[in-house]
């Protein structure tokens, strides 16, 4: 019975509590200088830190240019950042302002340099089929905020605040841009799916 | 998160087609040449402190060595002026007793007082 007990006290899984004061100790200990909790900050974070920013940003390539623009800025203003709050909402605020950041240059940069053409949306690198290619079509139809937020919440599963937090927005202007995203690609998929 | 869905049941294929545009590459090597990036990155900016630092250290030792050999002279002047005029005062003092120079008002009042008081 004692083994039993000790066996349950020593291999119990980590609760989110734990986790949080386990995040918490590796933002103080990051805050204090050390590359090295920073460095399991970056590991924790990374996956979804780059779910965020692929939302926003057209390419993957961007995405991993704004993962790391954000991760720096994170870096940067850790100093500022309190250890009481969820460190996961900061960091993911930084790495949309990151994207969005990205999304804006770019724009600047195609304006000025290719006026004429419209730049392919989507990585695409083993795309054969049909649908696949015609969903990045009906994605491009869709506004920039559109499609992050419907990335974000349907495939990503943030709240409606939660992206509004990360964006910018009202919570309600989230949930407006969602119901109005969903309604734009059903009538898109709709014609797509119609032709195959 | 909501419950409420983009697409139903049947649209397994399009959410299919949408989670493969987004996907996030699952190899673990990608992940952590990713992190081995960004952590070379934020070493830049780290070594950027005191690569900064290192830079304005030279400068300004030597400006502090400037202050202090200024400062060193400006101290042995203001010391040697100041001696300079004690010496002159001293040389430069006046003919007539210093107390008959400071108080000759005083001397004439106690004198005044005696003779009145040995006077009655």
């Amino acid at each position: 019975m004692t083994a039993a007990i000790t066996i349950e006290t020593s291999f119990r899984m980590p609760s989110p509590s734990d986790a949080r004061a386990d995040e918490r100790a590796l933002v103080i200990a990051a805050q204090r200088g050390s590359s090295e909790a920073f460095a399991q900050l970056v590991r924790t974070h990374q996956r979804r830190a780059y779910a965020v920013c692929r939302a926003i940003v057209l390419t993957h390539e961007d995405a991993e240019d704004a993962v790391q623009e954000g991760f720096l800025h994170a870096f940067r203003a850790l100093d500022r950042f309190l250890p009481d709050q969820p460190f996961g909402a900061w960091l993911y605020r930084i790495m949309a302002n990151a994207s969005l950041d990205l999304v804006r240059r770019r724009k600047v940069r195609d304006a000025d340099e290719l006026p004429d053409t419209v730049p392919m949306p989507f990585r695409d690198p083993g795309e054969s089929d049909e649908l696949r290619r015609r969903l990045s079509h009906a994605l491009t139809k869709l506004t920039d905020r559109q499609r992050s937020v419907i990335v974000l919440h349907d495939l990503e599963g943030f709240t409606h605040g939660e992206i509004g937090g990360m964006l910018g927005i009202p919570e309600g202007t989230a949930r407006s841009d969602l119901h109005h995203a969903r309604a734009s690609l059903r009538k898109l998929l709709k014609d797509v799916r119609s032709d195959l | 998160m909501s419950d409420i869905r983009l697409f139903s049941n049947d649209d397994d294929e399009v959410v299919r087609g949408l989670r493969s545009l987004y996907a996030a590459p699952s190899a673990d090597g990608y992940w952590n040449e990713l992190e081995a990036r960004i952590m070379s990155r934020v070493a830049d900016v780290e070594l950027g402190w005191w690569t900064e630092l290192d830079r304005w250290i030279r400068p300004a030792l030597a400006a502090a060595a400037v202050l202090l050999v200024a400062a060193g002279v400006a101290m042995f002047r203001a010391h040697q002026t100041e001696a300079e005029i004690a010496s002159e005062s001293m040389l430069s003092s006046p003919a007539v007793p210093v107390s008959t120079a400071i108080r000759p008002a005083l001397q004439d009042d106690r004198e005044a007082r005696i003779r009145f008081l040995f006077g009655r």
